[in-house]
């Protein structure tokens, strides 16, 4: 009795371990170079759609990982004859369906046991995402036009994500988005205008991305998500920006705002700075005047017009100070001042109105003031530095000019003597 | 007034110093068309008179060392007194004596002054440009800066190349591997006790053999020179020579008040070297014709070539009252004229252009 229970305990072991690794002709050891005869016959092939494929797989980060073309469609590549590699016997199935590719690429990516093996830092939960995604749930009923895995790594020569050459690479996934998403006639039908991305290539984020390289900067997939692609509701919003902009997020949360936009059904952030072009927010934003950003929800002589107006003075007040200070200390260190302390109270003043500009998100004028005040003391003792540099430079001058006046009259004095001996 | 003459007399009775007196009284100075050249010597002098002052000043305040140094240096100009002025001054006057010495070696040079019996003057004379230019060299990396650093560090890194003994002195020089506080305290030994009392040594050599030989005469200008009645040294040329000391002076004084020299930011070891770091400019020529050089050239290493090259170019100018047969009977060479027109062209010519970014 006791024998059976091991040998089927054996049996069981042994066929779970069989279904975890797919068969040795299709997946072969991880990290070495997969070779097969799926390859070498289409690179012999006429048909560039047939062939094609085959040309990529060098590159193919599955093939460099063992895997064959068998992996994903199956058949017999160890077989030299077309016909036994190619027989739906032995598991073949071609080109997949669209509907069928997310389920395909999940049958490995969403196995744990199995990605162990190649990738264990990567995430195994793209599948899930993606049917929660507005492209799965459309693919789900059928809607064909919506982006499989495929529609954005490429089905073949397939790229690791954080190669440079890969279609989702930072720098690149934007207009991979782009390919579906700039084609108004096919957004048409979802109701999405289809400029998304034109409006965000006018944003700080991607003038980050591109001429700074900050890889760092926001991408359609990082306020969007990558597989679980979804606009970001109303209430989730200022969360999305948030996990960048903290202590912005931190300030607005003190404010009256939230309220009153969770109210208003209002996304917090997005109803002052845009969604998609985002651009450099200006002190002159600040107010009910024409093109100014309070006066959408507040007019002349309200509250919120008044604490507004004090906020704005406030900034202004402290930047021009801090332009004129800093131009002043410009000035005389052209003129060979070292003004090194001055300098530190610059940065100090930069720094105190960096902070009042966050402070605005509190729309508390009291708390913007404390700060535009640590500026304007922090400018006032580099103009008190710079006036004393400038008083040193005129003495430092009048001090030349009477030498070289001394000197002068040396020189005079010396030729008028010389002069007189040598008559 | 009777004091002073007391005190002549008393020093005279020990020192016996009324032949000197008389000699000076005697001494006279040619006047010909190319007298002005007489003057560039005794302003070279004055500068260097101007860095001993203003050295010692700084002395007072300097500290020789990769932590301090910096710090030192802009504690001198921004809160000692006039240490702006002084730092400055110190400063201008170094690159103002080394461009007065040019022009004294250069008219010298080329007025054929080099030959018999004065070869020993154009040898020691030789020697204090060298040395006024290790001055400039150890100077440079003593207020410890970015650009003085990396300069040193390409600087020294060329003595490697010196076969046989390179790595023995360019350790020698930098006081381990690399540039360190090590170097900074070696430098600074070399600016302000090694150099100075050679200098000194030499200067006074340098002096006693003008004095003794007394000033030449141009070729060819003997004849305007008899026909001219010649200066007597003292008072006549010496009151001269103040005058062009006292233009020294106001071009020093309105330099350092309108053009106070650079601090910049402090040495880091660990940082990458900036773009486009050049020595003093009184080294341009030699470097930018360096970086021309192939890196390899005939199989030998292209600035291993270069530097042999210039020491070559630099031994024949030394030997130049050697080399210059006709200098030994008193007349000028054609050829060696030539040969000093084309070297002041190719200085010029070369630091000129470095100033202009020719060689970006």
């Amino acid at each position: 009795m006791r024998d059976r229970l091991v040998l089927a305990l054996a049996l069981v072991l042994a066929a779970t371990a069989a279904l975890a690794a797919p068969p040795a002709n299709v997946v072969r050891a991880p990290g070495k170079h997969a070779e097969d005869t799926c390859t070498a016959c289409h690179m012999a092939l006429d048909d560039a759609r047939l062939r094609t494929p085959a040309q990529l797989t060098d590159s193919d980060i599955h093939h460099t990982q063992g895997i064959t073309c068998a992996g994903c469609h199956g058949g017999d590549p160890s077989s030299e004859d077309a016909a036994v590699a190619m027989s739906p016997a032995k598991g073949f199935v071609g080109k997949f369906s669209h509907q069928a590719i997310p389920e395909m690429c999940g049958s490995c990516h969403s196995d744990p046991t199995f990605m162990l093996r190649y990738a264990p830092n990567i995430p195994t939960d793209q599948l899930a995402q993606y049917r929660t995604s507005k492209h799965g749930l459309a693919l789900a009923k059928g809607d064909t036009n919506v982006a499989v895995c495929s529609s954005c790594h490429g089905p073949h020569g397939v790229l690791q994500v954080n190669d440079a050459r890969s279609p989702v690479y930072p720098t690149r996934i934007v207009d991979t988005c782009a390919r579906c998403h700039s084609n108004r006639a096919l957004m048409a039908h979802y109701d999405i205008k289809g400029d998304e991305v034109e409006e965000y290539k006018r944003s700080v984020h991607y003038a980050a991305l591109v001429t700074k390289n900050d890889l760092s900067a926001p991408t359609c997939k990082s306020c969007h998500g990558a597989h679980g692609a979804t606009p970001p509701g109303v209430s989730s919003v200022s969360n999305v920006c948030g996990t960048c902009h903290v202590t912005q997020r931190d300030r607005f949360d003190l404010s009256p705002h939230k309220d009153a936009f969770a109210a208003l059904q209002q996304a917090a952030c997005e109803g002052c700075h845009g969604n998609h072009a985002i651009v450099h927010a200006q002190d002159d934003w600040i107010g009910v005047g024409e093109n100014q950003t309070c006066g959408s929800c507040h007019s002349a002589g309200d509250p919120g017009a008044t604490v507004a107006a004090a906020m704005s003075g406030a900034l202004n007040g402290a930047s021009t100070s801090l332009a004129g200070a800093q131009k002043r200390v410009d000035r005389v260190r052209r003129a060979g001042m070292l003004m090194d302390d001055a300098e530190v109270r610059l940065e100090e003043a930069h720094q105190a109105f960096v902070v009042a500009q966050v402070e605005i998100h509190t729309v508390n004028a009291a708390r913007v003031e404390d700060h535009t005040k640590a500026v304007l003391t922090n400018t006032g003792a580099a103009e008190k530095l710079a006036a004393a540099a400038e008083a040193e430079i005129r003495y430092r001058r009048t001090g030349l000019f009477i030498s070289l006046g001394v000197i002068a009259l040396a020189m005079v004095a010396l030729i008028l003597k010389l002069r007189a001996m040598e008559r | 007034m009777r004091i002073l003459d007391r005190l002549w007399k008393a020093l005279d009775e020990r020192l016996d110093l009324a032949p000197l007196v008389e000699f000076a009284t005697h001494k006279e100075v040619p006047q010909h068309r190319h007298s002005w050249a007489y003057y560039f010597g005794g302003l070279t002098m004055f500068f260097f008179f101007v860095q001993v002052a203003t050295g010692i000043l700084l002395l007072l305040y300097y500290r020789p060392t990769a932590e301090a140094a910096f710090e030192s240096v802009q504690f001198i100009v921004t809160r000692v007194p006039f240490g702006w002025l002084i730092r400055s001054i110190h400063s201008w006057s170094a690159n103002l004596m080394i461009l007065a010495a040019f022009a004294h070696m250069f008219s010298v040079y080329l007025l054929g002054s080099y030959g018999r019996p004065r070869e020993l003057t154009w040898w020691s004379g030789f020697l204090l440009l060298l040395l006024a230019m290790g001055f400039g060299f150890s100077g440079y990396l003593l207020p410890w800066n970015e650009l003085s650093f990396f300069a040193t560090q390409v600087g020294t890194d060329m003595v490697s190349k010196v076969p046989l003994v390179g790595g023995w002195l360019l350790k020698f020089l930098r006081g381990g591997d690399d540039v360190t506080g090590a170097t900074l305290i070696r430098f600074f030994g070399f600016h302000v006790a090694v150099l100075p009392m050679i200098t000194t040594a030499l200067l006074v050599v340098h002096l006693a053999l003008i004095q003794r030989q007394g000033m030449h005469i141009p070729e060819g200008l003997e004849e305007e020179a008899k026909t001219r009645r010649p200066l007597r040294f003292v008072p006549n040329f010496v009151m001269r020579e103040g005058i062009v000391w006292l233009l020294g002076l106001a071009a020093l004084a309105a330099l350092a008040a309108f053009f106070p020299w650079e601090l910049g930011t402090k040495a880091d070891p660990f940082a990458s070297a900036p773009a486009g770091i050049k020595p003093e400019w009184y080294f341009l020529f030699m470097f930018e014709a360096l970086k021309l050089l192939p890196a390899h050239v005939l199989g030998i290493e292209g600035e291993l070539l270069g530097l042999a090259a210039f020491s070559l170019a630099g031994l024949v100018w030394f030997l130049v009252p050697v080399l210059d047969r006709a200098s030994r009977r008193g007349h000028r060479s054609r050829a060696f004229l030539m040969l000093g027109w084309l070297a002041l062209a190719y200085i010029v010519s070369f630091t000129l252009a470095s100033f202009a970014g020719a060689f970006k």
